[in-house]
């Protein structure tokens, strides 16, 4: 069997604090606000909770105290799902790839709907904390970590060589933060709305030379569910909803650098599985709409849009001065506002740019509306654009 | 070739762990000697040494000695780093292309200069308290 995944509709609280200080009193729990979310995606959609078979959850972060979260999850809401239930986690790739298994258990036909969902507590933690933790996952805990480096300062590097390379500037590249702080000023969904200047991105102290605070992504917290079903169950419902019209996924071969000399900026991955989703979807680069990338630091945008054929490589940042990725440009980018501003919930973000996509796809995006959206390309990733995942997904009002 | 080696005071942010296999690596380096492991069967040459080949599998591997030259790629400093590293704030980390075509990381110890990427770098040895770490400098011309 191989049925036509589409996403039926979502539910979300704004990125932002949703966890308790220490020593503050609790609002609400975790598993609260996700079944808030699930139950309000499942009402919106119009689907009975027998009918739910698979439930894709991200791994909850580290200070989320109940454990065994996804199976919780499914007592707490009294799903008895038959295809399949999992708990997901593999760096900034977590979120896409619940959605993917989720495409996949609904167009294999173990189940007729499928979520993909999660939250993420950070902020309460101390951003030390978090980091102690992170240059594990980026590094060889024996021959890279203990050197001290963050997930970010991967990126960094990136920007480093970058400028080296192309002759871009510290500004050239800053001006990404300031294009997605616009469009997160029309998003709802946004941790950071107001307007700000590249003035001020710049002047920021510095994080991971050359990035200053406002160029890499700030703490938030997320909560996020999607729902994803057949195309013929999703007709017979009677409402809007987006097609999954193209899928490819790739790994590199890296964890973050090989051991041996590779152009970093080239993302390979990403480029692959770009042009395997378009492909498969039919289409080519210059059909699509719109584009959310997963893209926690400016300069990341900036590569996985030169990887993914929109701008000649090393020339990308050019297109970004040109506003040919702004609201109204020739492809907008990040229309969410992206991991700087929309928020970096990292599991979450994946399912966060999908939602986006939906809103934008089924006309729904308010002022941040792309004009006759028709296509759009969504990519994720893990470690330096080592593993992407990419989606091209399709309007059907 | 013998790399220098700097003392330095007390012990390292984040000591990396030795097993009976990367001891070698670390004991090497503390005497100011930088090895890696090259793959017996396919003649690949890996950085972090390895038991494993990456390429074919094999577990035959030499060790072998590295000149800890070569060219730096790109370079961060970092101003918002994890707990164990907090007094050391800021620091300097580049990725390092070794001439033997390695590519890898270490601590970056600017002269009165920052090295530039492409530039010539050396390998040094950093002795701390508790074990060795490895940094690269740039290249005196004498
Ligand atoms: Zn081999």
């Amino acid at each position: 069997m191989n049925r036509q995944a589409v996403i039926l509709d979502y539910a979300a609280r704004p990125v932002g604090r949703l966890m308790p200080r220490p020593g503050e009193a609790i609002e609400e729990f975790e598993q609260d606000i996700l079944c808030d979310l699930i139950i309000q995606t499942a009402n919106n959609s119009g689907v009975a909770r027998e009918d739910i078979g698979s439930l894709n959850l991200t791994s909850p972060t580290p200070a989320t105290q109940q454990l065994g979260f996804a199976t919780f999850l499914a007592s707490r809401l009294g799903l008895r799902c038959d295809a399949r239930i999992s708990d997901i986690n593999n760096m900034g790739i977590t979120g896409g790839l619940a959605f993917d298994q989720a495409c996949e258990d609904v167009s294999s036909g173990k189940t007729d709907f499928a979520l993909a969902c999660g939250i993420e507590f950070s902020t309460g933690a101390p951003a030390e904390m978090i980091m102690d933790r992170g240059i594990r996952v980026v590094g060889d805990v024996d021959f890279q970590s203990p050197f001290g480096l963050t997930p970010i300062a991967w990126y960094a590097f990136d920007a480093n060589r970058y400028m080296h390379e192309t002759g871009a500037s510290r500004n050239d590249i800053a001006q990404i933060a300031v294009k997605n702080r616009a469009h997160a000023a029309l998003n709802p969904l946004a941790q950071y709305r107001k307007p700000m200047t590249l003035e001020e991105v710049c002047a920021q102290r510095p994080i991971v030379e050359p990035l200053g605070l406002f160029e890499v992504s700030p703490v938030g917290d997320g909560a996020i569910c999607l729902m994803v079903s057949s195309e013929e169950n999703a007709r017979s419902l009677n409402k809007p909803y987006v097609r999954v019209r193209g899928r490819g996924f790739q790994h590199d071969g890296h964890h973050q650098i090989g051991n041996h000399y590779h152009d970093m900026l080239a993302f390979p991955a990403a480029s692959h599985t770009g042009n395997v989703a378009l492909t498969m979807a039919g289409v080519k680069i210059d059909d699509i709409n719109l584009a959310e990338l997963y893209a926690p630091c400016t300069i990341t945008e900036l590569l996985v849009s030169e990887a993914l054929g929109l701008a000649e490589k090393g020339k990308g940042y050019m297109a970004v001065l040109d506003g040919e990725y702004s609201l109204g440009g020739r492809l907008p980018i990040s229309t969410s506002g992206g991991c700087l501003s929309r928020g970096h919930p990292p599991g979450l973000t994946g399912l966060y740019g999908l939602a986006e996509l939906y809103d934008q796809l089924t006309a729904q995006a308010g002022e941040r509306q792309v004009r006759d959206a028709t296509l759009a390309l969504h990519i994720c990733e893990g470690g330096n654009y080592n593993l992407a995942l990419a989606h091209v997904l399709e309007s059907m009002q | 070739m013998i790399l220098e080696i700097v003392k330095c005071e007390g012990k390292r942010p984040l000591a990396p762990r030795e097993s009976h296999y990367t001891r070698e690596f670390w004991s090497k380096l503390s005497t100011g000697e930088f090895t890696s492991t090259r793959c017996q069967v396919c003649r690949k040459l890996m950085f972090p040494p390895r038991q494993h080949c990456p390429m074919c599998w094999s577990k035959k591997t030499d060790w072998v000695s590295l000149s800890g030259k070569g060219k730096l790629y790109a370079r961060t400093t970092v101003h918002a780093g994890p707990l164990m590293f907090q007094q050391h704030i800021p620091y300097s980390v580049g990725i390092i292309d070794l001439d033997e075509g390695v590519r890898l990381i270490a601590s970056i110890i600017d002269g009165d200069e920052k090295i530039q990427n492409d530039e010539e770098v050396q390998l040094i040895v950093l002795a701390y308290d508790d074990g060795p770490l490895f940094a690269v400098r740039k290249i005196e011309s004498d």
